[in-house]
């Protein structure tokens, strides 16, 4: 095993654990950050094949991603605030109104 | 000419039926009905008088009018023509002229009907009708005729419709004669896809040369199909005591003078096909006797004046296709004028009794009243006569040649022909003076208060009497077969039975006195010499009353089972559960999927997170399965 | 000699490169496992600057710069800033959700998954381990010339996201305690 399969390998892990993350805890602050997991791996796996291949494109794009994820952010968590603010919970069991 | 003759009472009922009703707002009054819907009628006779004399002007080479052309399909093309011979001439004549005096009858009978521009016409348009058919060439334009006459029918069957029992009468009237047609239509399609025209002239001609290329027996079984239901044969008679329910005038006229006669001069028309078809005109023959005797037995104890009358226009209709059955089709066409002068005088009679005593119909409420309306007396009793076959009125004639030709005719004349006609001559003899016993003569049965209304009517209603009477006794000497043998030819005669024809004439009349006398004997004594007899054969009297049950007969073979079939089949099954159903179905399933789906929408941020995941996962063993 | 040296700088990269990557991933198998939400986050710092010294092996040194930067420095402080704003006093949340049993096959069958599509040899790469792939000098270049449409895009998103953040907050709206 090389180390670009390795390193494929561990960004797949980490994009999977993050979604696995998702779904599984309970604490909305907690679901965020495996979400940022998420785009972790994502860059991972792009400078890998970035680097392979010794193209800028890989860079570019993962600059995109950190600032996407910035903005993300730095919405999400006013969001969370105001939401958090009516319902006193962090648990994402009270915010389901929207049933079909 | 002959267009202008069809449609002069077109114009008619198209005046009166628009503004003399409440479809056009009542804008004239009666005596413009009166003068447009008796006057075109009455020009529309002039104009057939004037037809016939050039007809006869031009050696009777038939005349052929062109109106209009239906369609044009392929190589073959259906016209509107008009055909004008000497069959032709006679119809035409009948029609018009009884028809006109039964208009010129309707102004005093109808003169206090609120729907008097509605009664006119309807009258005007079944009088279009019938002369589309009589002067049809093609077995199309008869047909719409056909159908014409039978929606008038309905029409004025139901003319009183506020009352169910008429509509429904008018309904029973209009389906019978569809049965009928079917086998008429069947025949039709025979014949065009044999030839490829319905011209009728062209048809006859087609069949007298070679062998015929369809069997002449079926095409003339199916024609008749449709003959029975308009001329209320059995099994299709059911109709015609119920149309009673109409307008006297209507009776007169379209149920005993004309409609009815329309199956007669169907079979007489396409008599070129008829002396091809032997096995058919026997059928004609035994059907037609069986209908006369079977109508007369129940004519027997009818109590009802104009059920009477009913039953014996199906008697003597009877005859006459008993007569068209032996080859005779001159005879019948005789009989059906002299019929049309005796039982339009019979039923306008009743109508005037009617009048006379405010609305009774029941003879056993009549009685006495010869004295008190002597003209319509005397005109009844020169029509009951006349129908009873008493020389030298006109029935004797006419009756006298059919049973001469059941006798003795080489295409089908047989000796027992002869003696179920001359019973069914007797019987007739006996309840039509029955009638005029129980209505005019003995003692009165009416009312106080009826009787103190008895009024003779007026001169329109009496005139036409009179006319009719008149013409009833010597309607006789117009020599109708003698006329038209050029066209159509006597059938030859056993040479061995030519001298039975003296004794076979003296038979007849003796058996219409012998009718008279029991009438005389029964009715015209003291009443328990009836009631005696009534009680001997209380049984027999109970079956005839009810006509045979043939009506309970036909609700509960047909009727019932229809109504199960639709109610059960075609509503329950076909439309409540299968097509109501399937839509229910479809929209439940709509439903219960939608249900099903929403299930998906829990709310829950996990869920749909791990939807996502799955997704994922799906697709990519998907593709790479799939390469 | 210096063969050799390099050699062994190599062999000492990879060793350094296979610590970072499972240690990147231990850390985000912690995120899942630990309770308090300011521990996770600190396993989340933890696997990000382990990433940041993955793209610095590679060669990359400025998205390294970048990733403790932004990501460590903005992203999770801010994180961390809500964490414990938000510390509620309640008893503690459960963990899980009712989903951990699905969440779980549905882990082990997504990884078959991605990793039967993707596992295949590649070719090698073109840069060594420790060499820089290209500087930031290039990167600029291309991220002005080639995919400057990008840039701008990004300008766009976030004047968006500000605009964003101060309708979410109600900056500038009258309280309505005081009217």
């Amino acid at each position: 095993m090389d180390r670009t399969q390795l390193l494929i390998g561990v960004a797949v892990a980490l994009f999977s654990i993050g979604l696995v993350g998702v779904v599984v805890r309970r604490n909305v602050l907690v679901m965020l950050m495996c979400m940022e997991l998420m785009l972790n791996g994502v860059n991972l796996s792009l400078i890998t094949f970035a680097q392979q291949t010794a193209t800028t494109v890989g860079a570019v794009v993962v600059f995109l991603v950190f600032v996407v994820a910035t903005v993300e952010i730095a919405l999400a968590i006013p969001i969370v605030l105001l939401l958090v603010r009516d319902r006193h919970t962090l648990d994402i069991g009270a915010y389901n109104e929207l049933r079909g | 000419m002959l267009t202008l003759i069809v449609v002069l009472p077109l114009v008619g009922f198209l005046l009166n039926g628009i503004l003399a009703t409440r479809l056009g707002g009542n804008v004239v009054g009666n005596r413009f009905v009166t003068v447009v819907g008796c006057g075109l009628p009455i020009a529309s006779f002039a104009l057939v008088v004037a037809s016939c004399l050039t007809l006869a002007a031009g050696g009777y080479a038939p005349l052929v009018e062109v109106a209009y052309r239906w369609a044009q399909i392929g190589d073959g093309s259906f016209e509107v023509a008009f055909y004008f011979d000497r069959l032709a001439a006679v119809m035409a004549l009948v029609v018009t002229g009884v028809g006109s005096v039964i208009h010129v009858y309707s102004v005093g009978y109808m003169k206090d009907d609120p729907s008097y521009g509605r009664f006119f016409a309807y009258l005007n348009v079944f009088l279009f009708f019938m002369l589309l058919l009589v002067l049809g060439r093609s077995l199309l334009v008869l047909f719409v005729g056909w159908e014409g006459v039978g929606l008038a029918s309905y029409l004025l069957i139901g003319f009183w419709f506020d009352d169910l029992a008429n509509a429904r009468a008018g309904k029973k009237a209009f389906i019978t004669n569809r049965v009928g047609d079917a086998g008429f239509l069947l025949g039709m399609f025979l014949l065009y896809t044999t030839f490829g025209t319905l011209d009728m002239d062209r048809i006859n001609a087609a069949f007298g040369g070679t062998a015929p290329v369809v069997s002449a027996s079926l095409v003339g079984l199916l024609l008749f199909i449709g003959a029975t239901g308009k001329s209320a044969q059995i099994p299709l008679h059911v109709w015609l005591p119920d149309a009673m329910a109409g307008p006297t005038p209507v009776s007169a006229l379209i149920h005993a003078a004309t409609m009815v006669t329309a199956g007669v001069y169907l079979v007489a028309r396409m008599a070129g096909v008829y002396v091809h078809a032997p096995e058919a005109s026997a059928v004609i023959a035994v059907v037609g006797v069986a209908t006369a005797f079977f109508a007369a037995t129940i004519a027997l104890v009818q109590t009802d004046i104009k059920k009477v009358l009913a039953y014996s226009t199906i008697s003597q209709l009877g005859f006459m296709f008993l007569a068209l059955g032996v080859g005779a089709y001159a005879v019948a066409i005789f009989h059906v004028v002299t019929h049309a002068f005796f039982k339009a005088c019979l039923f306008l009679g009743a109508g005037s009794v009617i009048h006379a005593l405010g609305g009774e119909q029941d003879v056993r409420r009549m009685g006495g009243l010869a004295k008190k309306i002597p003209l319509t007396f005397w005109t009844f009793a020169i029509a009951t006569a006349a129908i009873a076959g008493l020389p030298p009125l006109a029935g004797f004639f006419s009756k006298d040649e059919i049973l001469w030709f059941a006798f003795a005719s080489t295409r089908g004349g047989t000796p027992w022909l002869w003696v179920v006609a001359a019973a069914t001559a007797l019987m007739t003899a006996f309840y039509m003076f029955r009638l005029l016993w129980l209505t005019f003569l003995g003692r009165s049965r009416m009312s106080a208060e009826v009787e103190h209304h008895v009024h003779e009517s007026p001169w329109s209603m009496t005139g036409v009497l009179v006319v009719l009477a008149v013409l009833s006794a010597v309607g006789g000497f117009i020599a109708v077969p003698h006329f038209l043998e050029p066209q159509l030819a006597l059938p030859a005669v056993h040479e061995s039975l030519h001298a039975a024809e003296t004794p076979l004439v003296v038979v007849s009349v003796v058996l219409a006195l012998a009718g008279l006398a029991a009438a005389a004997f029964l009715f015209g004594g003291p009443s328990e010499r009836v009631e005696r007899l009534r009680a001997r054969f209380a049984g027999v009297h109970r079956v005839l009353s009810a006509k045979y049950f043939v009506d309970e007969l036909y609700a509960r073979l047909i009727g019932r089972p229809l109504v199960w079939i639709s109610d059960r089949v075609f509503l329950r099954l076909g439309d409540r559960a299968l097509l109501d159903g399937t839509l229910h179905g479809m929209a439940a399933l709509g439903r219960a999927s939608g249900r099903v789906l929403a299930r998906i929408q829990t709310g829950s941020l996990h869920l749909y997170a791990w939807l996502v995941l799955a997704g994922i996962a799906g697709a990519l063993i998907w593709s790479s399965r799939h390469g | 000699m210096t063969a050799m040296i390099d050699g062994l700088l190599q062999q000492l990269d990879t060793l350094m490169l296979v610590v970072c990557a499972f240690g990147a991933l231990a850390a985000a198998a912690t995120m899942l496992l630990v309770r308090e939400p300011m521990r996770v986050a600190m396993a989340l710092v933890t696997s990000m600057i382990l990433l940041g010294g993955i793209y610095g092996l590679l060669g990359v040194h400025f998205v390294a710069a970048f990733q403790v930067l932004i990501y460590v420095g903005a992203v999770m402080v801010f994180i961390v800033y809500a964490i414990m704003l938000l510390e509620t006093r309640e008893a503690s949340i459960r963990r899980y959700s009712r989903l951990f049993i699905p969440g779980i096959a549905g882990l082990v069958v997504l990884l078959g998954a991605i990793v039967a599509a993707v596992w295949k040899p590649l070719p090698s790469p073109v840069r060594e381990l420790g060499d820089v792939s290209f500087g930031i000098g290039a990167f600029s270049v291309a991220f002005l010339t080639e995919y400057w449409l990008l840039f701008e895009l990004t300008s766009v998103l976030l004047v968006a996201a500000v605009v964003a953040a101060v309708a979410v907050l109600g900056v500038g709206r009258k309280d309505p305690r005081r009217g």
